[in-house]
């Protein structure tokens, strides 16, 4: 199980990666895509398969869904995107950054002997049964915050009379 | 007996209510009479957190527990809790979305229904906020304060708007990610976010858990500063409050920057008392921003950026007296809460005026308005006195708390850091005055008019109720004298 | 330094590396659909956060709770984001955040 999840975990980071250094928005949004996928193989893995389903399902596909409806609103030619956001430029750090601060960490992490208990304690209790009984409110929360992006969309996409 | 139970179900049910009834209704009839419907939540509201305060004040209660829904399968885990604290804050949002609804009847002339939908839905926010006994679910209901008020900046889909907006979305992302990183890991350590559970959480960890702890408080500070608009967090709050309409201008810099900032600043403090880095860091914060919002402030223009800044110099006194750690400094935060959410509307309110009767906010442009609009002009100076804390008006008192309270705990450095911002305060707010009110009146400008129906009624109201409660406010400080609290 | 590296110790290193990248990315781009990309990026790590803390205190049905609502809420901060994005692009012309230089001081 660890192995899977080593190699999960490799993906997941040069997926996020290459998203936020790619040139074209397009190729951002489906390595995003991929990287959902990625993690709802470690969710599944750590012993919770509803939340992996609903990350596949609404990250990597309802997410990717409408950035994608929104990136080809703005069609321009490939080498004005490259000059106009400059993105190679704004963006070449990254990789150094995040070397320098994942030594950073490593380091900061055995001195202060930061340490996750090696074993699970396994769970006894079913997600349905705390999901509907006893987080209710923050159903309540789930269904305004919906009918919100309802609004939303009606506000911002309704056609101007001027 | 039991009409506490009834108080209590109004603050989350009659919004709800409100809004079927907005979508309902035939359109004409409620494009004319929004302002009856939201009126009436907002008095509902006003009168329901009265009476609870005096119910449970008779009652000798504390806190008071109850659930929306009543056949919930496991008995006793009830869902939201009264205490007077969250009372308080209730009267505030209720005064705040009345005085919006009023200003709104006039300056908002199309898509009127779908402001009563966002409004209703930032108020379930908001009072869901103030009534949860549950870290994430406060996570939750700020995010539907922070969403409703994204689309209510945009409304209208002006360029400054929209551009207000993505800044203000950007910037409140962030505060998503710190606060939702410090859940996970309070998390990992207790195993439930209840309040009750979070208690002692400080005591039970051990070293290398204490670091991820201390981690998490603060990225949660980070967070709720964000989203109060604290230095150095600030940047987006000129920008979103100067750019939206000025109904809801109100609305964010009345309430939603002290509901969806301060209360969780609050929270952390009193789940994490006594750790002595969170004083000091409030502190700081708290500092800075009343010296960089007072000095910004003295460099614009635009009558309702002046008063942006403003906010963000006053949140920096709710912060002091939010980091004494002392049961003074607390009363005297929520005391600015409420005499600020007077003092702030009633400065809206009179933009609001302005700009329905003259046409511009550029205050370069107006000169003299004191004599051709004498009741936007008195309360605004009534509003300036209550900010500068000059007796006897309610804005003294709650910085005579705060001042007081940065006194006996120690750090009289602060205390005097804060009575000398009063003079910054003064100088800017009266710039404003100067500049609009008095001094000579320019040709174009001759023939205005005071501005009536409800901006008028509100801004009487306002007047009204700072001058009363800063009158009255000797009585309160005797009744919580009474109470061992001072 | 066995006992401490273990898969969760890891995890923890990469979530962090992984908020970094977003937060690098949010502040650094010009164009603003890829400011949510990186939200997007540091999202996943709180995720992961979330998870692991349920697998590692045995409450994995409450940490899956919280997941679902956090991605509900996210879905709606991205639709709302998406439609603010449109209408300034139909103001400008493209999406450059350089072009949001009406509100000054």
């Amino acid at each position: 199980m660890e192995v899977i999840i080593y190699i999960c975990l490799a993906l997941l980071l040069s997926f996020c990666i290459l998203a936020a250094m790619s040139q074209s928005l397009l190729k951002s949004a489906i390595f995003l895509a991929f990287a959902s996928a990625t993690l709802g193989v470690i969710l599944f893995v750590l012993g919770a398969p509803w939340a992996a389903v609903i990350e596949v399902s609404a990250c990597s596909g309802l997410v990717t869904v409408i950035f994608i409806s929104a990136i080809s609103l703005s069609r321009i030619k490939k080498e004005e995107v490259q000059k106009l956001y400059a993105d190679k430029k704004q963006m070449k750090y990254l990789p150094y950054i995040l070397i320098i601060a994942g030594i950073v960490i490593i380091v900061a992490a055995l001195a202060g002997s930061v340490a996750l208990p090696g074993t699970a304690v396994e769970s006894t209790e079913d997600f349905r049964e705390v999901f509907w009984n006893s987080r209710q409110a923050d159903i309540l929360g789930q269904i305004v915050s919906i009918l919100i992006g309802g609004i939303a969309v009606y506000v911002l996409m309704r056609e101007s009379k001027d | 007996m039991n009409y506490l139970n009834y108080a209590a179900a109004v603050f989350l049910l009659i919004p709800i209510a409100a809004i079927a009834i907005n979508n309902i209704c035939p359109k004409p009839y409620m494009e004319k009479n929004f302002h009856t419907l939201t009126g009436t939540v907002a008095v509902f509201q006003i009168a329901a957190a009265a009476y609870a305060l005096c119910a449970m004040n008779a009652n000798g209660l504390t806190a008071y527990d109850f659930s929306i829904l009543s056949n919930l399968k496991i008995t006793g885990s009830a869902l939201f809790r009264l205490t007077p604290v969250s009372l308080i804050f209730l009267l505030c949002i209720g005064m705040v979305a009345f005085v919006s609804v009023a200003v709104a009847s006039k300056t908002i002339e199309s898509m009127r229904i779908s402001y009563v939908n966002l409004l209703m839905t930032m108020l379930i926010g908001m009072n869901g906020m103030v009534l949860v006994k549950d870290l994430f679910t406060l996570y939750v209901f700020l995010d539907v304060v922070g969403i409703s008020s994204f689309v209510l900046i945009s409304l209208f889909r002006s360029t400054k708007a929209l551009e207000g907006s993505v800044k203000y979305l950007v910037i409140s992302e962030f505060a998503t990610i710190f606060i939702l990183t410090a859940l996970a890991f309070i998390f990992m350590q207790t195993g439930s976010l209840a309040y009750q559970d979070i208690g002692g959480v400080l005591e039970g960890a051990d070293g290398s858990q204490k670091n991820l702890i201390y981690l998490s408080i603060a990225l949660l500070i980070a967070g709720f500063s964000i989203k109060a608009g604290a230095v150095p967090f600030h940047s987006w709050l000129p920008d979103a409050h100067q750019s939206a309409n000025t109904a809801v201008s109100i609305l964010l810099s009345g309430i939603v920057i002290k509901i969806a900032g301060v209360y969780g600043l609050f929270m952390v403090v009193s789940l994490f008392p006594g750790v002595r880095a969170v004083q000091i860091a409030l502190a700081a914060i708290g500092v800075a921003s009343i010296l960089t919002g007072a000095l910004l402030a003295l460099r614009q223009t635009h009558f309702k950026r002046i008063v942006a800044y403003s906010s963000v110099s006053q949140i920096g006194y709710i912060l002091l007296g939010l980091s004494c750690g002392t049961t003074v400094g607390l009363i005297g935060a929520v005391a600015h809460v409420f005499s600020h959410a007077a003092f702030k509307t009633t400065l809206f309110s009179n933009a609001a005026a302005l700009h329905e009767q003259v046409g511009t906010l550029d205050i370069d442009k107006m000169g003299g308005l004191q004599s051709r609009m004498p009741v936007t002009s008195l309360s605004s100076v009534v509003a300036f006195l209550s900010t500068a804390g000059i007796p006897p008006f309610a804005g003294f008192w709650s910085k005579l708390l705060i001042i007081i309270a940065l006194w006996t705990s120690g750090s009289a450095v602060l205390g005097g850091v804060a009575l000398i911002a009063s003079i910054f305060t003064c100088a800017y707010l009266l710039r404003l005055q100067k500049k609009v009110f008095f001094g000579e009146t320019p040709e174009h400008l001759k023939n205005v008019t005071e501005v009536k129906g409800g901006i008028k009624f509100v801004e009487i109201a306002l007047t009204v109720i700072t001058s009363a409660t800063g009158i009255l406010f000797p009585l309160v400080l005797i009744y919580l004298q009474s109470r061992g609290l001072i | 330094m066995d006992q401490n590296m273990n898969f969760q110790t890891v995890m923890l290193i990469v979530g962090f590396l992984m908020i970094i990248a977003g937060c690098y990315c949010m502040i650094r781009t010009y164009h603003i659909l890829k400011i949510f990309i990186g939200v997007e990026i540091a999202m996943k790590a709180v995720t992961m956060f979330l998870v692991l803390a349920g697998y590692v205190n045995g409450r994995a049905g409450l940490s899956q709770a919280y997941v679902i609502t956090a991605i509900v809420l996210e879905v709606v901060v991205a639709v709302v984001f998406a439609g603010v994005t449109i209408h300034l692009y139909k103001k400008y012309g493209n999406m450059d955040i350089r072009n949001l230089t009406q509100l000054k001081g």
